[in-house]
């Protein structure tokens, strides 16, 4: 049915004020999946996931068609599966619930693009759309290659880490989230 | 002797006072009046204020009206009685500001005792200078009443002022069935929007803030069924979690996968699946006919290992345990939908489960048909059917994946370029349904049957509105899209536990009973002609006009299609449709029960 996406990330804020910090023990295996996350994943194949085809559709909207990109959106399946499978295996590090997202950079654009998300459906950043403007921790990971912790959101701790392909460049970042707030999944 | 006279006079004369400002009046429920006197400027055609209104009902369902109370002078008595022999549900009728026009619309029904008490203008509902208060009354016709003409009236207490409006209903032998012929139904996503509308039921947490969602999760169950639709909460996100209760509890990897606990599932749902959830409606307690599963790319089987081994193993184990407990629960009357909702554009997953546009994505649907087979048992008494949402390239699917698909939810305006295909599915036992959206509340009141009729009329089993308990975050002070995504609100405000309706929800129950009668005149063997004359009726078109579309659909391949290609692909079959009328279902009606009154 047509797809609208209703996260209640702000709702849940607005009625879960007050939730643990995730804690310092916590907060360290995040960055220690994150240093990891840098190893293992494969930039080259990150920057073959999303077709070519899906990218121009993303980059010329359509006046009469505010789906277009979204309905365009496609993905190379083996170099997705290969890259979800590993930020699976990167999360079940944890022993409590971690997702890993990929996020890459939308080719000549300021925007950034989640590629790949995970089951416990975490992220301080994600707003529904297929791209969105890039935050600035986002940018200081592309830009010099360093790990950031955000804590913006209340309960919620991310670790962002660089992603490089086979000549060495930062092409995109994995976000290592955990939260204590209670989940909001309402999706449509 | 003089003296006494002026005396009398001038009691006449303010008690006349009374009568002339304040007035009880009776409305048909397709004219919606407005908190300020008038009706709303979409039901104005036809409309008129009556002292009384006659009305035809079949046995077995309800027949509707409105009583409005106009008063030029604040109430602070005002009281509200009914004398019927039939059974009352009376409601107080919600008047909202709709955001886009600025108008206001009465909407949500909030149940009241009888006599009911209450002021002139509503101090809860806050609204300048209204001098209108609008109640709903439904009459429930028993299937054993005796056929006749019952009389009943309403009476209002202004202060020492009585107003009454007398209403007669034709009860007619014919009896509407209690299977309906068309499911009507209404979706929704996830729970977290329970937290949202019930703040304060929902306030705790742990078990007890559970025990209250899945009580009242079945409250919605029972509120669309109670009004003769059926309802659908799917219990995943795009991503793949599953929220609690809506899965069996899982342990073990690989192999060794499997169930270890159905304590939450069957709290949540075993009262709609056995049926005693509906215990005390008028319908009576019955099974719910269809309902999501929570299978999707990451449940049961994890996405880690698809396809390896393990992917099939951890499936194959939890289906077929999942088989084997609805079996002995006798859960049988149930349609169990394993149905993918996931789009790759929220990047959870590599493939559309829901409105596939790439036909290359179609190789999952077999696969997991496949799977699914595996699991169950080939002399199963439970009914598991794998369902696909269609939209851009439904043709294609109905194709390509008759083998694997056995209920269809085809795009509502879509669907007409593919009706051809129609028979062929219904000929393999398919189910098919039609989606799409909700009229809003400036909407003429009687566009809330066109989806129900179209159903009908194209011959499909069913019409599901997309999203239908999202009222939006202040509905009680402003409707910020219509209403276009719900057909109920939250009762918490007014001291309910639990989903309250509105009027669009009774005239779309209203059209759904018409409808059943319909059909039953129609396997009489005239079924062409009679849907002739209720178009006709209705809108003043023809058959064809309905069931088929005078454009083609866009040139090219489908996966190359934009939306503004498929509006205007679709326009001249639009077009076809005058606007409706309010009076258009009651005409409708009116020839239901002309023709049905010798049907049982």
């Amino acid at each position: 049915m047509k797809a609208i996406v209703s996260l209640l990330l702000g709702l849940q804020l607005a009625l879960f004020p007050a939730h643990a910090a995730v804690s310092s023990a916590q907060e360290n295996t995040l960055d220690e999946i994150a240093r990891v996350a840098t190893i293992m994943l494969d930039g080259d194949v990150c920057q073959r996931i999303v077709t070519a085809r899906a990218l121009a559709h993303m980059l010329h909207s359509a006046p009469r068609d505010e789906w277009q990109a979204g309905d365009n959106y496609e993905v190379n399946n083996d170099a997705f599966i290969q890259t979800k499978k590993t930020l699976i295996r990167l999360a079940m590090i944890a022993t409590y619930p971690v997702d890993v997202n990929l996020w890459m950079p939308v080719p000549n654009t300021q925007d950034i693009q989640v590629v790949i998300r995970n089951k416990h459906e975490l992220s301080q950043f994600w707003n529904g759309e297929v791209r969105q403007a890039m935050p600035a921790s986002m940018q200081q990971v592309l830009k010099t290659g360093t790990r950031v912790t955000v804590t913006e959101k209340p309960g919620m701790v991310s670790v962002l880490a660089p992603v490089r392909n086979s000549l060495g460049e930062i092409v995109g970042l994995v976000e290592v989230v955990s939260s204590n707030a209670p989940p909001a999944h309402d999706e449509q | 002797m003089r003296k006494f006279t002026f005396k009398l006079v001038l009691l006449l004369l303010v008690s006349g006072s009374c009568c002339w400002a304040s007035d009880l009046a009776v409305l048909s429920g397709y004219h919606r009046p407005d908190p300020f006197g008038g009706i709303v400027a979409s039901d104005r055609p036809g409309a008129s204020w009556d002292h009384a209104i006659k009305l035809s009902a079949a046995r077995g369902g309800y027949v509707s009206f409105q009583l409005v109370i106009k008063s030029d002078n604040p109430c602070n008595n005002c009281k509200l009685s009914i004398e019927s022999s039939q059974p009352v549900d009376m409601y107080r009728e919600w008047f909202h500001l709709n955001t886009p026009d600025k108008h206001y619309y009465p909407d949500a029904l909030i149940p009241v005792q009888l006599p009911y008490s209450f002021q002139m203008p509503d101090p809860e509902n806050g609204i300048q200078g209204q001098n209108a208060r609008a109640f709903w009354v439904d009459v429930w016709i028993a299937p054993n009443t005796k056929p006749g003409v019952y009389h009943g009236q309403a009476r209002l207490m202004d202060g020492s002022v009585s107003h009454k409006v007398r209403f007669t209903i034709s009860v007619l032998p014919a009896e509407i069935p209690a299977q309906d012929v068309i499911d009507i139904d209404s979706n929704s996503y996830g729970i977290g929007w329970l937290r949202h509308q019930y703040p304060n039921a929902l306030a705790g947490s742990g078990d007890a803030n559970e025990e209250e969602q899945f009580h009242l999760l079945q409250q919605y169950y029972r509120i669309f069924y109670e009004n003769r639709g059926i309802y659908h909460v799917l219990g995943y996100s795009h991503s793949g979690y599953v929220d609690p209760g809506f899965a069996p509890e899982l342990d073990g990897t690989g192999a060794q996968k499997h169930i270890v606990s159905w304590d939450k599932f069957d709290r949540l749902f075993g009262p709609v699946l056995d049926g005693s959830a509906f215990a005390g409606t008028r319908r009576g307690p019955s099974p719910i006919p269809f309902m999501y599963l929570p299978i999707n790319p990451e449940w049961p089987a994890n996405y880690l290992w698809w396809g390896e081994p393990g992917y099939q193993a951890e499936f194959t184990n939890v289906v077929g345990e999942m088989e084997r407990h609805f079996r002995e629960k006798n859960w049988t009357s149930t349609h169990f939908e394993m149905f993918f909702n996931q789009k790759k554009r929220y990047k959870g997953f590599e493939w559309d489960g829901d409105e596939e546009r790439f036909p290359e994505d179609y190789s999952y649907m077999l696969a997991y048909h496949d799977l699914l087979m595996k699991a169950l048992p080939a002399d199963t008494p439970v009914h598991f059917v794998m369902r696909a949402d269609v939209s851009w390239t439904m043709q294609q699917q109905m194709h390509v994946l008759k083998d694997a698909i056995n209920l269809w939810c085809a795009a509502g305006g879509m669907f007409i370029w593919s009706a051809d295909e129609l028979p062929a599915l219904k000929q393999r036992g398919d189910t098919v349904w039609n989606y799409g959206g909700t009229p809003s509340v400036q909407d003429v009141s009687t566009s809330i049957a066109s989806d129900p009729l179209r159903t009908w009329v194209l011959g499909v089993d069913g019409f599901v509105r997309w999203l239908a308990v999202d009222p939006g975050p202040h509905p009680f002070q402003a409707l910020s899209d219509g209403g276009t995504e719900t057909l109920v609100y939250p009762g918490e405000r007014f001291g309910l536990e639990g989903p309250i309706p509105s009027i669009r929800l009774k005239l779309q129950r209203n059209t759904i009973q018409d409808i059943d009668l319909l059909e039953m005149e129609a396997r009489r063997g005239s079924r062409d002609s009679i849907k002739a004359q209720v178009v006709r009726l209705f809108d003043n078109t023809n058959l064809a006009q309905w069931s088929h579309s005078p454009s083609p659909p866009p040139a090219g391949q489908a996966v190359d299609w934009t939306n503004a290609d498929i509006s205007d692909a679709l326009k001249p079959y639009d077009e076809q449709f005058p606007p409706a009328q309010p009076d258009a279902w009651q005409r409708v009606h009116d020839f239901t029960l002309e023709h049905s009154g010798g049907l049982q």
